[in-house]
């Protein structure tokens, strides 16, 4: 069972991934059994038209603020917070676990020892990673379609892949991230820290810097605003963002090796 | 015949102190090389440079022929590594940690694990969290073995055996040696290298202070024996003269002595007078060393 590298880290992620299994089913079904209450109630709307704007910005996804409608129901309670921080927790903790982790356990010293190059060890981890992230993200994909269908959202499917597919990119980014500081450093609490606050610092800045116009310009440096922006909920996948995404999680993926090779190995 | 290890000038540095500086070594196949020198003396920095876990400040050390760095695959599929901090996965059962490394290894199944297990007693289906540290190091030395290494580096291999598993060890060794596969056996116990080794190393502070063959070594090799005089010990020329006795020290009413071949000449020359406790240990590798600086700083004269 235990025949690579790749396969001792999917089982070694195998118990936490069912407990955010769990968790992700959990908050689908409760938000969508609360749907049909408030939908159609344009009441709502004009009470959130009244809030700051600075919460507006955290709240609203895709420049709409229509928390009555299926997609934007969805983007203001699933994907402009939720969707995207769970994927993301899981994407960093098996991003600095995998390999700092490992490295601080001492265990890494070992599996070193093995004919298995540095190169090869990283890419079967980093393989793991996307995996268990894409995993996750197909889970809460196909349980937004149920639920969905279920409430008369009426956001398709394909839409709705279009948003799990921009959150899975955004934790990408960042769990990426995460496994390359582990990679040039081999410490784990510094790979969590510095990727954590870099993703939230990038929530913070897509929604505060439509406030001021001279900070406007600042969002396009935010991974969250082309996950976001598009609306996809509403506009299905958009070939630019996905692209940018995709570019910044490829960077880190590229770096990640290269940083390992060099390095001295901490002794345990 | 090309050396199996060879270190050229082999130097690491890290921190203010630690490291080893311009190493020179070869160990030759078939040998039991012991690498001997007190703890932090850089025994596991050279281990580790030669797994190219860590890489050197200057100088290169070759195994197989194949540089540690640029070889390093080759170079691993050959060798059996058990660390001195040994670490393993604690959630895997022993069977499930030694089948993964053999199929890391190419291997079916255990490889030669299962023969190894059942000679050490080592039970494969408790998960390792569950075992106690001697069980744990029997899990190392068979993750060493499994896959008939031509070369073993062992970092300190005997911790925490008990005496039996010890002698077990030891055979364990002798065949492989017998078929020609070399063992660098690194310790800080002057008589578990003296035991095992064909030659060996001896390592201080980061720098080689000399290589030779065991039987040497054990000529060198003396029993220190304390004697506690009942009055003032009695003078210096009272024991000089006497054959294989060395004085090596005294304070107040204690006398030490090094005593190298029989005793008796000691003992008889001690029965002149009221001795009122006698112990005696065999040298260890501090007191091997006071004597080699001491030899070192005699010969210089």
């Amino acid at each position: 069972m235990l025949a690579s590298v790749f396969a001792k880290t999917m089982r070694d992620r195998l118990r936490a991934f069912r407990w955010w299994c769990l968790v992700t089913l959990g908050f689908v079904a409760l938000y969508g059994s609360v749907y049909p209450s408030i939908s159609g109630k344009e009441s709502l709307n004009k009470l959130i038209k009244d809030y700051p704007q600075a919460l507006k910005g955290f709240i609203g996804f895709g420049g709409n603020l229509d928390i009555v409608s299926g997609p934007g129901y969805l983007g203001a309670e699933i994907f402009s917070f939720w969707a995207p921080l769970v994927l993301l927790a899981v994407a960093v903790a098996a991003g600095s676990a995998t390999l700092a982790g490992e490295e601080e356990q001492g265990t890494l010293d070992l599996l070193l020892s093995l004919p298995v190059s540095r190169t090869r060890c990283l890419l079967e981890k980093l393989a793991a990673l996307v995996c268990e992230v894409l995993a996750l993200a197909f889970v809460l994909w196909i349980l937004l379609v149920i639920v969905s269908y279920a409430a008369g959202m009426h956001v398709s499917p394909g839409n709705l892949g279009a948003a799990t597919l921009g959150a899975l990119l955004f934790a990408l980014d960042f769990g990426l991230l995460a496994l390359a500081i582990g990679a040039a450093t081999g410490r784990r609490t510094l790979a969590i820290g510095i990727s954590a606050t870099l993703a939230v610092a990038a929530d913070v800045l897509n929604a505060l810097a439509p406030l001021a116009s001279w900070l406007d310009g600042t969002k396009l440096a935010s991974p969250f605003y082309y996950y976001s922006h598009g609306d996809p909920l509403r506009n299905g996948i958009d070939a630019t963002d996905t692209l940018i995404l995709l570019t910044i999680a490829i960077v880190f993926a590229a770096l990640a090796p290269l940083l390992f090779r060099r390095r001295d190995i901490a002794s345990p | 015949m090309t050396a199996v290890i060879r270190a050229e000038g082999l130097t690491k540095f890290y921190g203010a102190s630690r490291g080893v500086s311009r190493l020179e070594l070869e160990v030759r196949a078939g040998e039991v090389f012991g690498f001997l020198g007190p703890n932090g003396a850089g025994k596991t920095t050279t281990i580790r440079l030669m797994l190219d876990l860590i890489r050197p400040t200057c100088g290169r050390v070759e195994l197989f022929g194949l540089d540690a760095g640029k070889g390093s695959v080759e170079i691993r599929r050959r060798i059996g590594y058990l660390p001195g901090d040994l670490r393993l996965y604690d959630r895997l059962s022993a069977r499930e940690l030694l089948r993964y490394f053999a199929s890391l290894r190419g291997l079916n199944g255990l490889g030669e694990g299962e023969s190894l297990a059942e000679r050490f007693e080592l039970e494969l289906d408790r998960p390792i969290r569950a075992l106690s540290k001697g069980n744990r190091q029997k899990v190392g030395i068979v993750q060493a073995f499994l896959h008939r290494p031509d070369l073993l580096l062992l970092d300190e291999p005997t911790a925490g055996l008990d005496p039996l598993v010890q002698i077990t060890f030891n055979e364990l060794l002798r065949e492989v040696t017998g078929e020609g596969r070399t063992v660098f056996l690194s310790s800080h116990i002057l008589s578990e290298v003296q035991r095992l080794a064909d030659r060996v190393a001896i390592i201080r502070e980061g720098s080689l202070e000399l290589v030779e063959a065991v039987e040497t070594l054990r000529a060198r090799a003396y029993v220190r024996v304390e004697v506690t005089f009942a009055a003032r010990p009695p003078a210096k020329r009272a024991f000089s003269g006497l054959p294989g006795v060395r004085e090596l020290e005294r304070r107040g009413q204690v006398v030490i002595f090094a005593l190298e071949g029989p005793a008796d000449p000691l003992i008889k020359a001690l029965a002149r007078f009221e001795v009122f406790a006698l112990d005696s240990h065999e040298a260890d590798l501090e007191d091997f060393f006071l004597t080699l600086y001491r030899e070192g700083a005699g010969g210089a004269r």
